[in-house]
């Protein structure tokens, strides 16, 4: 008993469920459910269908390269039994599968970190650029500091002059 | 051996047919166009044919029935007593004596007419000769009708003879009616012959085989036979006595010692006797028959007698053939054929009689001789009296002695299937042999399956060593990620967040004043703006955008102030009283604007506006005039301007369909 593969989502295919289809090539198609065999009937491409794990590792939004992934191989001449190889397997699976775990996790949380040194060194030089649009350059001697001029507000004489003669 | 097979007789087709099917084939396989515009020779060839063909026709098909029926004389005599018995001789000859009559009759018959027809001189003269000679031809075969369907039923029945040899070895079994012939007959061959309570079950011969010595002997059974003078006997007995009279056989001689049968033993004793000369030349057995209802040893006096008569008789054939006067084993037998008691004691007995019986009569002819010298059997003189049996070495005498031994020895598997319970209880260890390098470890179970992972996949030798290469790695890993995060990098403070707004907004704002000068290009008019309409470049505004840079807009203000000449004009009432009596009209109105001056007020549409593209007010009104007639017509249609040729519905429903009430719908 093996579980396979499902060669449109590469979900892991349980014995009892899905489809398997073998072509006249003589390759076997394995498939965890109906979903995946109708979008292969469809001749849809999984690495461009977004749900598939073929998509998400060519894209990059899943682990691709990583060492815990050469621990799980298809071996074809089995081992002559030993308990304790036995043993020593059954507990190394778990820890593997943790460390793989914690890999994809950091991965992920890497992909999702966002570009804030990026785009802060951007607004930065954008800022020294641009400040000459908002701040005259002598008051920018004046005062080196990329913030906006303090505004002077002049009340002027003529304009209080005006309005007294029309309040007459 | 001829095995005389009489299933291979042609069909007799009946009169009318015979004639049908030769006048149609003449029909279909000669000519038939002729016109009576044709040569006279060819005319008469025609016809001829036609005659001749049917003769021909008649003459072959009569031939076949004539030669495939086979000459009572010339075959075995049995075949040909049989048939007597069953279809009487001499009608059959008369049958196929008429046949042959009619056969040459039609030669005859068309011998003249083609002769006839050399001399015929026109074509209905010939036409009727032919006629004429075909109708003969017709009749003679119509008058043939009983002999063709008589011989029609006897190939039927033919064909369904038992195909008898009878040269080869052959068991006869006779005796009164229902004394258990047949269910012998079934017992030691595959023969399935009806076996019924009644009288008479078995109508007619019936053939069997059966085995003795690597030989085959065939196994007849008879019908009943009664006992009646010979004249009055009918087909059915007739059939087995020709049977007995013919074959070259051994005659097992039934007798039902029970009497069940319906006649007594008196009664079959008497038909012994009467037809013993029936059993001359063959060896004879009396078989008695139902000893579960009656043993031999039970028998009445009276009865014992006769049987002990028959028995002295079958000794006689016995003596008969040269054998020894005492071996009375093979005379006299009983059986029971419901208990199968007996029964092959008597087929071997019998068969053995007969192979001994014809082995002598075979070494007693001339031809033996031939053959004998064919076969020799060579056996070799001792040359003394010294032992010498087969030679077989040692070892292979002990290998021998050890296989069988072994093979006591070894305890199967299926041995101990056996032992444990059967087939469905019991299921093999299949771990027993496993080479493993502790023996404890065979029955262990290993899962599959271990959370997603087949385990398989994982095992391996160095697993150990991999796992903890593997846990270095992450270690250091983390270590590295927690040096990573320190790395957060400035961020903006709020001024300087306002700053960059403000820079993102102006930025944006000159975008879309570009744009919107950028779209509106063609249309702009290229006559330079001398006088600022839109009254964008007022000192107000220089001040407030200066001040908003942070610079003082002060000294600016005054500098554009003091170049603007209108301005000073404007804005000093008080000087100028050398002016008044010029100006007068032009300060009343400049005072009436003056006082006006806090309230806004845009200028009248027709006011004249130096610069502006018109000479006078007057023609400034026209342009208008001109613009608001052109536009009149076009707002009227709801058309956003000149260009605007937009149909809303390019097909409306209610002029493309629909029948009109009057007048006809030739276009739309």
């Amino acid at each position: 008993m093996r579980l396979e593969k499902c060669w449109f989502c590469s979900s892991t295919v349980y014995p009892g469920h899905g489809i398997q289809f073998v072509r006249n090539d003589a390759k076997v198609f394995r498939f965890c459910r109906s979903k995946c065999h109708k979008n292969f009937k469809m001749k849809r491409n999984p690495r461009k269908v977004k749900w598939t794990k073929a998509y998400r590792r060519l894209h990059g939004k899943d682990m691709t390269q990583d060492s815990t992934f050469e621990f799980e191989r298809k071996r074809n001449r089995p081992e002559r039994y030993d308990r304790n190889l036995a043993e020593n397997t059954l507990k190394a699976i778990k820890k593997i599968a943790k460390v793989r775990e914690d890999r994809a996790a950091g991965h992920h949380a890497f992909r999702m970190k966002g570009k804030k040194a990026k785009k802060q060194r951007e607004e930065a030089k954008e800022l020294e650029q641009g400040i000459t649009l908002v701040k005259a350059p002598s008051v920018l001697q004046e005062e080196p500091s990329l913030t906006l001029p303090k505004i002077k507000v002049k009340v002027s004489h003529q304009e209080s002059q005006e309005n007294r003669a029309m309040e007459e | 051996m001829v095995q005389y097979n009489f299933k291979k007789i042609t069909v007799v087709p009946s009169a009318t047919d015979f004639i049908n099917i030769i006048l149609s084939r003449t029909q279909r396989q000669t000519p038939t166009v002729v016109h009576k515009g044709y040569a006279i020779s060819r005319l008469r060839q025609f016809y001829m044919r036609k005659v001749k063909y049917t003769q021909q026709n008649f003459h072959d098909k009569l031939s076949t029935i004539i030669e495939e029926f086979p000459r009572l004389d010339d075959i075995h005599p049995f075949y040909g007593d049989l048939l007597h018995v069953l279809y009487n001789k001499d009608h059959y000859k008369l049958a196929l004596g008429a046949i042959n009559t009619a056969r040459n009759q039609i030669g005859k018959v068309a011998k003249d007419y083609v002769k006839l027809l050399k001399y015929g001189d026109s074509l209905y003269r010939c036409k009727s000769l032919k006629v004429a000679a075909l109708g003969r031809m017709c009749t003679l075969v119509k008058k043939l009708s009983g002999s063709l369907a008589y011989l029609e039923q006897i190939r039927q029945h033919m064909a369904r003879l038992p195909s008898i040899d009878p040269n080869t070895r052959t068991l006869l079994i006779c005796g009164y009616p229902n004394v258990g012939k047949s269910s012998f007959m079934n017992k030691i061959t595959r023969a399935d012959v009806d076996v019924q309570p009644y009288a008479f079950t078995t109508k007619s011969l019936f053939v069997g085989h059966t085995d003795y010595k690597y030989l085959r002997y065939q196994v007849i059974d008879t019908p009943g036979i009664l006992d009646r003078p010979f004249e009055d006997r009918n087909i059915i007995e007739m059939c087995s006595i020709t049977a007995l009279a013919h074959l070259r056989s051994a005659v097992l001689f039934f007798l039902d010692i029970s009497g069940s049968c319906g006649y007594s033993i008196a009664q079959q004793a008497a038909l012994f006797h009467s037809i013993k000369s029936l059993f001359m030349n063959k060896p004879l057995m009396i078989v008695c028959n139902k000893t579960d209802l009656q043993p031999l040893e039970g028998l009445s006096e009276g009865d014992m007698k006769l049987v002990m008569e028959m028995k002295a008789e079958a000794m006689k054939t016995v003596i008969g053939q040269g054998g020894e006067a005492t071996d009375d084993e093979g005379v006299l037998l009983t059986m029971s054929t419901l208990t199968e008691d007996g029964v092959m004691a008597v087929k071997n007995a019998a068969c053995g009689r007969l192979l001994n019986q014809r082995v002598e009569i075979k070494m007693k002819s001339k031809k033996i001789n031939d053959c004998l010298n064919r076969f020799h059997v060579a056996i070799p003189k001792p040359r003394d009296q010294k032992e010498r049996p087969a030679c077989i070495p040692q070892a292979v005498l002990e290998a021998r002695a050890q296989q069988a031994a072994e093979k006591e020895k070894r305890k199967t598997e299926r041995d101990l299937e056996d032992e444990n319970g059967g087939a469905g209880v019991y299921s093999a260890s299949l771990k027993k042999n496993y080479i493993l390098a502790n023996e404890e470890w065979k029955e262990d179970i290993l899962p599959e399956i271990l959370d997603g992972h087949n385990v398989a996949d994982f095992i391996d030798p160095d697993i150990l060593m991999r796992l903890e290469e593997l846990e270095r790695e992450e270690g250091m890993r983390q270590v590295e990620d927690d040096e990573d995060f320190e790395m957060d990098g400035k961020d903006l403070t709020p001024e300087e967040q306002e700053a960059l707004a403000a820079i993102r907004k102006k930025k944006s704002m000159l975008i879309q004043q570009h744009r919107v000068k950028k779209s509106t290009a063609e249309s702009r008019p290229t006559v330079p703006r001398k006088f600022d309409k839109s009254r964008e470049f007022t000192t107000k505004r220089m001040g407030r955008q200066l001040s908003s840079l942070g610079l003082d807009p002060s000294l600016a203000i005054e500098r554009a102030r003091s170049r603007s000449r209108g301005r000073k004009r404007e804005r000093s009432p008080e000087r100028g009283d050398a002016m008044d009596v010029d100006t007068d009209e032009s300060n009343k109105k400049l005072r009436t604007r003056s006082r006006s001056r806090s309230r806004s007020m845009s200028r009248p549409p027709t006011e004249f506006v130096p610069g502006a593209g018109f000479k006078d007010s007057e023609q400034k009104v026209k342009a208008i005039k001109l613009a608001k007639k052109s536009v009149k017509k076009r707002n009227k249609n709801a058309r956003r301007g000149e260009a605007d040729r937009v149909i809303p519905t390019l097909k409306p429903k209610h002029l493309f369909s629909g029948k009109r009430s009057i007048g006809k719908t030739d276009r739309r």
